[in-house]
């Protein structure tokens, strides 16, 4: 029997992809269109993608199913096709993995509120997470990633109907902002408790991703360490999104000073690295070369 | 009860968020006969500026904000009928059109600055997500609007924003309204390049930056 994620992430450090929509993007994908259609209309260029981040060096990439849920394609009017887009979102990756590597089923938030803020139930955001990870596995997934979460209790609808719906290992990350207070979800859910109540829930592993860069997601690693003994996950943006002369966007934090903090991430406990918003295959690269670096 | 304690029971309910709160207390202050106007602006008015204060602390977030501008929402639902029928109107910072620009369908942002903007005193016509931009300019030309307020989430439909401008400009409708941007991509230095009057990188502060500009000179 070979190695899980989770088990790999015990003996060293696992390497996530980088972005995924802005690779889309960097290769046709039209402004507004669905990212998850091309599962099915444009299958070789997300496996292309996928192939790219295996050969930088990713130990998993995740899936092009971020906004995969019912809610969030039926903005696109693709909510009847959530199982087609899902299974063939992980079918691709696991097309391109070789022996030994992994495919991590993404599934992003819904977009949408639970009630009061907005008008869906927690049985309703559970069985949308349910559905997408029933497909997500059926199309070969080894491990589900809930991620960029700003809402702990739709973080834990996932990760109920994920845990219901199949037995795969779910990870599950949160996105937080740095307030004079420390960090906090947009809706104000502290680290403490998300990372103990997902963990009571039954993540495999837990962490943190997207709207920090990698400097302070440094800071927050420590913090996110000393409140949990699952494997950690840490997934820094590349700053912020600037907009070029021409439309032309790049990310404020340039290959060199985002890398520069991988180390420290590493150091503060992470057990479960990659990228997010910002960060490409070259990035990846790059940080695979840092951690076989501290590795030796 | 007195003017001042229900002045500050009045902040209290938003501070709070408790709409229920809010709405019983305005019926107090329309059957004590008081100045309905100055109620808002004594009463209700800096329970939202401390809400605003709590979010820049970082002790406030969403949750808190939305209540709260609900808990606005329920005390104006009763001052305002008592207004119109004493041929008042509380004191509108202007008419604000809003929207998440086309390609786009995230809302959450907009929503918010929404809400937060109504509950300001602005009258918002919130035109919702994915708009095309022809639509921003129908709606605010029909309505009479001083704002149009942008939104936009992705890096690739943020041109989208100084495509609107570049309409109004070329529509020679520019000075009419006050152009306003914002989400996660936009940047002070995004609104200066594109020729918008402002951006501002949350809903407190889209409402302050509202009022600091008032509507454009027409």
């Amino acid at each position: 029997m070979s190695v899980t994620l989770i088990e790999l992430a015990a003996r060293r450090t696992v390497l996530l992809d980088g972005a995924l929509g802005t690779e889309l993007m960097a290769r046709g994908l039209p402004q507004g269109a669905c990212p998850e259609a091309w599962n099915v209309e444009r299958p070789e260029v997300v496996r292309e993608i996928h192939a790219a981040y295996f050969a930088a060096g990713s130990d998993a990439v995740s899936t092009n199913s971020f906004g995969g849920s019912r809610v969030k394609l039926g903005g696109h009017g693709l909510g009847a096709r959530t199982a087609e887009l899902n299974a063939a979102a992980a079918r691709l990756a696991r097309a391109e993995a070789p022996a030994g590597k992994f495919v991590a089923g993404s599934m992003g938030p819904t977009g949408k509120f639970l009630k009061p803020q907005g008008e869906f139930t927690e049985e309703e955001f559970e069985a949308a997470y349910a559905e997408q990870a029933a497909a997500l596995a059926e199309g070969g997934a080894d491990v589900l990633l809930i991620e960029t979460q700003y809402d702990l209790r739709e973080a834990l609808c996932a990760l109920r109907g994920a845990r219901r719906a199949t037995s795969l290992p779910v990870l599950a990350t949160m996105t937080y902002n740095a307030v004079p207070r420390g960090y906090f979800t947009l809706m104000g859910d502290p680290v403490a408790r998300c990372l103990q109540e997902l963990g009571r829930e039954g993540a495999a592993a837990v962490g943190a991703n997207c709207t920090l860069n990698s400097e302070q997601m440094a800071g927050l690693v420590a913090v996110m360490r000393s409140e949990t003994v699952l494997p950690l996950i840490a997934q820094a943006n590349a700053g912020k999104p600037v907009l070029g002369p021409g439309g032309a966007v790049t990310y404020s934090q340039g290959l060199e000073d985002y890398v520069r903090f991988v180390p420290e991430i590493v150091r503060g406990g992470a057990n479960i690295v990659g990228g997010c918003c910002g960060t490409s295959p070259a990035y990846i690269k790059a940080m695979a070369e840092s951690l076989f670096r501290s590795r030796t | 009860m007195n003017q001042d304690t229900l002045y500050a029971e009045m902040r209290k309910a938003i501070v709070d968020g408790d709409g229920a709160a809010a709405g019983r207390l305005a019926g107090q202050a329309v059957r004590a006969g008081l100045d309905l106007l100055g109620v808002i602006e004594n009463g209700y008015v800096p329970g939202l500026q401390r809400v605003g204060e709590l979010w820049e602390q970082g002790e406030y977030f969403l949750p808190e904000l939305i209540s709260s501008a609900e808990a606005m929402k329920a005390a104006m639902a009763v001052l305002e009928p008592e207004l119109q029928r004493s041929q008042l109107q509380a004191r509108s910072g202007g008419k604000v059109v809003i929207g998440t620009v086309e390609g786009d369908i995230h809302d959450i942002g907009k929503n918010l600055v929404a809400a937060m903007l109504q509950a300001g005193g602005f009258e918002v016509f919130d035109l919702g997500a994915d708009v095309k931009l022809e639509r921003f300019l129908e709606r605010a030309e029909a309505v009479g609007a001083d704002f149009i307020c942008l939104s936009a989430l992705l890096t690739t439909t943020m041109a989208n924003q100084r495509r609107l401008v570049e309409m109004l400009k070329q529509k020679d409708v520019r000075a009419k309204y006050r152009v306003l941007v914002g989400g996660a991509p936009a940047t002070q230095k995004w609104a200066d390049e594109i020729g918008a009057d402002g951006y501002a990188e949350n809903a407190v502060a889209a409402v302050k930056l509202a009022k600091r500009l008032g509507p454009a000179r027409r």
